[in-house]
Parts: C-alpha cells; structure tokens; sequence
C-alpha cells in the first residue's frame, strides 16, 4: 500500500483493550497498518507518540471517569473523524448493562468500601458510551471488533471513501455457515438482534450468541422477547442477557417492553 | 533536592497506569504506581447470572489474559457444581492455554519489552536491525492466536470453552495444522532465549524477593493446580487464596494491592521459572539450565527471560497434546450434578496467577472474587521503584523515567485486570 500523509491516533478509554489489540493481532497487516499512515499516538504500541491535529481518531472503551470526559472532549476538537470501535465505546460495554436502572454508587461501595471519590483527580462515574460527549462519525461493532471489518472500513476511510456501516443481524452469518439454528432447539440465542460481522463465530460452535456486538440497527426486540418468553425463558433473565452486552442502546430498545 | 519522576501514562502496556516517585535528596517519599483504568465494577454484574453468562463476562475483564479469565471461572464453577471433565476435554484446555502463554509471551518479550532493552520507541524501530527476528516473533505471536481461536472459536473472548466441556472440538485437520506451524517455529523458541541472553540486565536496584505460583500436582512444571508453592517453602490450597492475596484499597489507584504476612510479593512468569524451573524437560530445561542464575531471583527484568524459557516450553508442549487430543473420541458434555456450591479455581495467566472464586444459589452466581496478577504485584513494582530511585547511581547516564518504566513493563502488567474490582463482602 502507498504511504500516505495522514495522521490517526487510536485511543483506549475503559475496557479490556480487545479491540486496540485486535489490530496489533492483525499480524499480516500490522506492519502495513503502522507505515501506511502517521500513527501519531498508540499508546499500548508505542513510546514516542505525538498528540497533534489528527485526520482520524479511533477510540476504544466507554468513559467512566470525568479526566476521560476532559480526554475524549480534547481528541475530538483536534480530530476530522471519529470512529468508535467496540461494544464499550459504542453502547458502554458490559460496565454499562445496567445503565438506567440505578444502583451504581452502592455497587462502587460494595467493591471499594466507601463511596465514590476521586483518584489521581478524577472523579469515577457509571460507564458511558464515547457518543454521548463527541460526535461519533463511524462505529464499528464488536466484543471484540473484527480485524478484517475494521481493516476494510479502514480502508475505505484512508482513501477518502465512507465506509459502509452493515446492518443485519448474525443469523444472516449463521445461515451462510449453513448451521442449525441454535433457538430453534430452544437456545436463548440473540442472533437475531445482535449486529453481524463476528461470522456467527459462537453458533458455529454451538454456542449460542449472547449478542456481544450488541443490537443492530433494526433489531426486533420485542418479536425476540416474546420468542424466548414462549420457549419458557422468564422476562428477567431475557432482558438481563439482551443488557449483558447492549448497555445503552438495549435500555433504549426495551423500553418497548413494559 | 527534591526530585520528581513522574509518567502520566505507561505506554506499551495494557491499560492506562502512570508512575509517580518522589525524592528528597537519596530518601523517596512517595511512590505510586497508579492503575488509571475507570472502574467497571465487574464482579457485582454477574451476581445474579447463571454460570454461562458470567464466564461470557468475566472473560471480558481482560483481551490479553481472556482465556486465563475463562479458564479459571470454567474451574472454579465446576469445582462449585460437581464437575469433571474427561481426558480430552483437559488436554483441549491445556492446548488452548500453551496458545495464550505463545501469543501473550511473544508479544511482551518484542513488542513491549525489547524496545526497552535497546533504548527504541516501539518494535517498528527495531526493524532495522531486528527485521528477521520481529517477523518470526509475528508469525509465533499468530501461531498462539490460530491455537486459541482455533479451540475458542475466536482470537478474543471466544466463547466455545465453557462450563461441562466445549461446544465443538477442534478437528483433526485443525489440529494437524496447529502442530505443524509449532514445530516450524521451535528453532525460534531457542534462538529467542539465545538472543535476550546477549543483553547486559542493570543491577542496581536488585534485591530478594518473595515468589509465589501455582504447583501441578503432577510435579511437573506447568500452568494449572488447586495448590500453591511461595519461595519461602510454604504450599497452600487455592481455597486459602485469600491468605496469601490480602486486597486493600489505595488512594492512588483504582486497583487494589496485595501484601503476603505485611510484604510484597511477584506473581508471573519469573516466579513460576524461580521456583518450578528444575522440572522443566526438552529443550526448554536445556536451555534453562543454561542461562538461569541466582540474579533471576533478584531482578524483574529477567522476567523475560523467563519469558522465553516458558513460550519454548509451551511450545514443546503442543505437538505431543495435539497428539493425545486426536487419538480420543469427542465427550459429551457433562452437566451440573447440583445447583449450589462454593469454590476456587485458580490458573497461571501469563503475568501471574489468577484466582476465580464464586458461590453459587439455585444456579445462579450469588457472589464473586476475583484477584488478578498485576494487583499482587502492584506493591512489588512499587518497592522495586523504590529500590531504583534510592540506589539510582551517581552520574547515571540514563532517564530515571525510563528504569522505571522499563521495571514496570517488565511485568508485563495488566492494568484493565487489575481494575476489573471486587470483592462483594461476606456477611
């Protein structure tokens, strides 16, 4: 690939790094990836990193604390795009399951023994997703992303193209894999709302999907909800697996669920 | 004179952690490594979920050491629920570990580690003068991800080893593949450890300290057992995990820190290599034998060494697994005999040993533990900063930033683990 003049810095807020990681394990890329473009800063990569204006700005994990509210607000202003990648930036992540039902001061007690308060001045607070304090241009799903899905709308990007954003749920993945469906045995599988591009990684497997990659855009919540309430699943326990992963974009779907 | 070394954010780690020690004169009035990270409160979202789901979870506490998560939780609900596995399903686990110790070993000792030793920003630099070496590195860091995605189902977070076995074993052609790529890249194993042995390791700040990690009740070296050995000759069940793991809260740091009887202690790949290194066999004992020395009980920089001793270990292992693993018949999987129980279940993950611990109600997680590596050996970092601020040589020529971060890094910690916390208190 042609080397080119443009500046990316790519950025892990909370999170397990799953997805910065994902492209250092972009093995046969890596190399192409870091010289193609000015990797202006990777922290988890690199030592020498420069925090200027940059073309793009990749951001991993949600915001827990107000110095990365400060962090992510201060990459925007110098950055032309954003682009989310991963479940945490895009939705809050697992942190963020239970975003909108409370409760999370007396859970940060019941771990740290005293109640919120400020480390290395900064304050923590519930998980939030990176859109909810910058203007997000692109997300890519995932828990983690998928190298290839980023490296193409990467791609795309890099050479002044939009990248195209999927929108179909992982039973589509799963029937190209030309697997038995896993809720049809009675599973709670969530392939049908979950975004695809994971290639029905677990339901090859047998394994049904626990929708890591959280609800894709026209995810019929309440047709699934009452799938799983017929093959015998309690509400509690549908809606606690649709929240494990879909932090605030599932509390927004289920509130169509009285 | 005062004197203030600070990093505000560690680079090439995993997570977001920074350095702050202070002098006055010769005399370090503070020290801090701080883990960074934003809480997530882990351990309080899977109370209430049924062992699947939390293994699905807890996994997500780190990409790095996301099978050892998933594989201490596997061992901890099973002990719970009344599980056990048959042979195969052992040697699939076995198998899929050797892959995350391969795929997290080389990518610390080149990509975070080495640039250190040679004074460079990151491994691109190196390319120039390490340009075969960075490749090989490439391709034994992605054997160690076709291992683990290969039995997964995914490079990171695969969700096909669970509680009772695995959804789908891995073929025999899948399996055949992974065996051959290993035997290609042994020859490297051993030239890695020929290569990291040529580097002068500064001294200065050396000094004992107490190792502590898993012991294999088959007195072999290796990376799972439900006991513990610590250098000072005591052994301990895993169930006492918590005697040897004390967790307190720091104001600096939203990771908590471990002290044994009052003191530090390290956990990782040094320590198993300090205290189980005389079991070791094939070439990786060869070699062992070769270049350990009593420093490696006093320096954190040799941990990749022994690093490199354990990723020619692992990868000495697999061939012969894939062997046993082919010749057996695929096993049902086995469920649960009861829906209540309480138990440990503790691995090595890369950088140290692990610990899950769970009771469990009508199947459901009623309360959780969990203690990761890098918080036991947070304080031990913070001594061995200590030690290298105090004894920092007159005239040094080099950064004290840089000593410091480079013992940090040595580490190889894991700053999201660390801040996973924890502990929903017993009444």
């Amino acid at each position: 690939m042609k080397k080119t003049n443009l500046k990316v810095g790519i950025y892990e807020f909370t999170g397990c790094a799953g997805d910065a990681l994902t492209v250092i394990h972009a093995e046969d890329e890596l190399l192409d990836f870091l010289t193609v473009v000015n990797v202006s800063s990777f922290l988890m990569a690199k030592s020498d990193n420069v925090e200027e204006k940059l073309d793009v700005a990749v951001l991993e994990g949600s915001i827990s604390t107000e110095e990365q509210v400060r962090h992510v607000k201060e990459i925007a202003a110098r950055s032309k795009t954003i682009v989310a990648i991963g479940v945490c930036a895009a939705f809050g992540g697992i942190q963020g399951m239970k975003t909108g039902q409370g409760g999370w001061e007396e859970r940060f007690k019941k771990v740290y023994g005293k109640p919120p308060a400020e480390v290395g001045n900064s304050m923590p607070m519930e998980a939030r997703p990176v859109g909810d304090f910058v203007k997000v241009d692109y997300v890519v799903p995932g828990c983690p992303i998928d190298k290839d899905q980023f490296l193409k709308i990467f791609t795309r990007l890099i050479n002044g193209a939009s990248p195209e954003q999927l929108s179909m749920p992982v039973c589509v993945e799963c029937k190209w894999n030309g697997n038995e469906c896993l809720l049809v045995k009675g599973a709670a599988c969530l392939g049908t709302i979950t975004a695809c591009g994971c290639g029905a990684a677990c339901p090859t497997y047998n394994v049904p999907c626990f929708g890591c990659w959280g609800p894709y855009n026209e995810a019929n919540i309440l047709a699934q909800y009452h799938l799983l309430l017929e093959k015998g699943y309690k509400s509690d326990e549908i809606k606690t697996r649709i929240r494990n992963y879909g932090g605030t974009k599932a509390a927004e779907l289920l509130k169509q669920i009285a | 004179m005062k004197m203030k070394i600070e990093v505000e954010s560690l680079p090439r780690v995993e997570g977001h952690g920074g350095i702050l020690v202070e002098l006055d004169g010769k005399k370090v009035t503070t020290v801090q490594f701080k883990g960074l990270e934003g809480p997530r409160l882990i351990e309080t979202l899977t109370v209430g979920k049924t062992p699947q789901e939390d293994i699905s979870i807890v996994c997500r506490i780190c990409a790095i050491c996301t099978l050892s998560h998933r594989y201490a939780a596997i061992r901890a609900l099973e002990r719970a629920l009344g599980i056990q596995v048959p042979e195969k399903t052992q040697l699939t686990r076995t198998l899929m570990h050797m892959g995350e110790m391969v795929e997290s070993h080389s990518l610390h000792i080149f990509f975070l580690s080495l640039p250190d030793l040679l004074n460079k920003p990151s491994a691109v630099a190196l390319l120039d003068q390490f340009g075969a070496e960075v490749a090989a590195a490439l391709r034994t860091k992605k054997l160690g991800n076709l291992v683990m995605s290969t039995v997964s189902d995914r490079m990171i977070h695969g969700e096909n080893p669970t509680m009772g076995g695995f959804g789908r074993f891995p073929t025999k052609e899948q399996l055949l593949a992974i065996k051959k790529e290993t035997e290609e890249l042994i020859p490297f194993g051993m030239k890695t450890i020929e290569l990291l042995s040529t580097f002068t390791l500064p001294s200065f700040f050396e000094s004992d300290t107490l190792y502590s990690a898993v012991d294999p009740e088959d007195g072999k070296f290796g990376f799972v057992a439900d006991r513990l050995i610590l250098s000072n000759g005591e052994k301990k069940s895993i169930e006492d995990y918590k005697s040897v793991t004390n967790e307190k809260v720091v104001k600096h740091s939203f990771a908590k820190h471990s002290l044994y009887n009052g003191k530090p202690f390290s956990v990782g790949s040094l320590a198993r290599v300090n205290l189980l290194g005389e079991r070791l066999d094939g070439e990786a004992g060869r070699y062992f034998k070769k270049v350990y020395s009593p420093r490696w009980r006093k320096n954190p920089l040799f941990n990749i060494m022994a690093q490199a001793v354990e990723m020619l270990f692992a990868l000495e292992q697999i061939p012969p697994l894939v062997d046993k693993i082919i010749a057996l018949k695929d096993p049902e999987f086995i469920r649960p005999t009861r829906d209540e129980g309480e138990a440990t279940g503790a691995v090595e993950a890369p950088r140290g040993t692990l610990f899950h611990h769970y009771r469990l109600k009508d199947g459901r997680i009623a309360e959780a533990d969990i203690i990761t590596p890098t918080a036991q050996n947070f304080d031990d970092i913070e001594r061995y900063f200590r030690l290298a601020a105090e004894n920092l040589p007159d005239g040094y020529e080099g950064d004290p930033k840089a000593i410091m971060e480079t013992i940090a890094r040595a580490y190889d910690p894991c700053i999201s683990c660390a801040t996973h916390l924890v502990e929903i208190r017993r009444k």
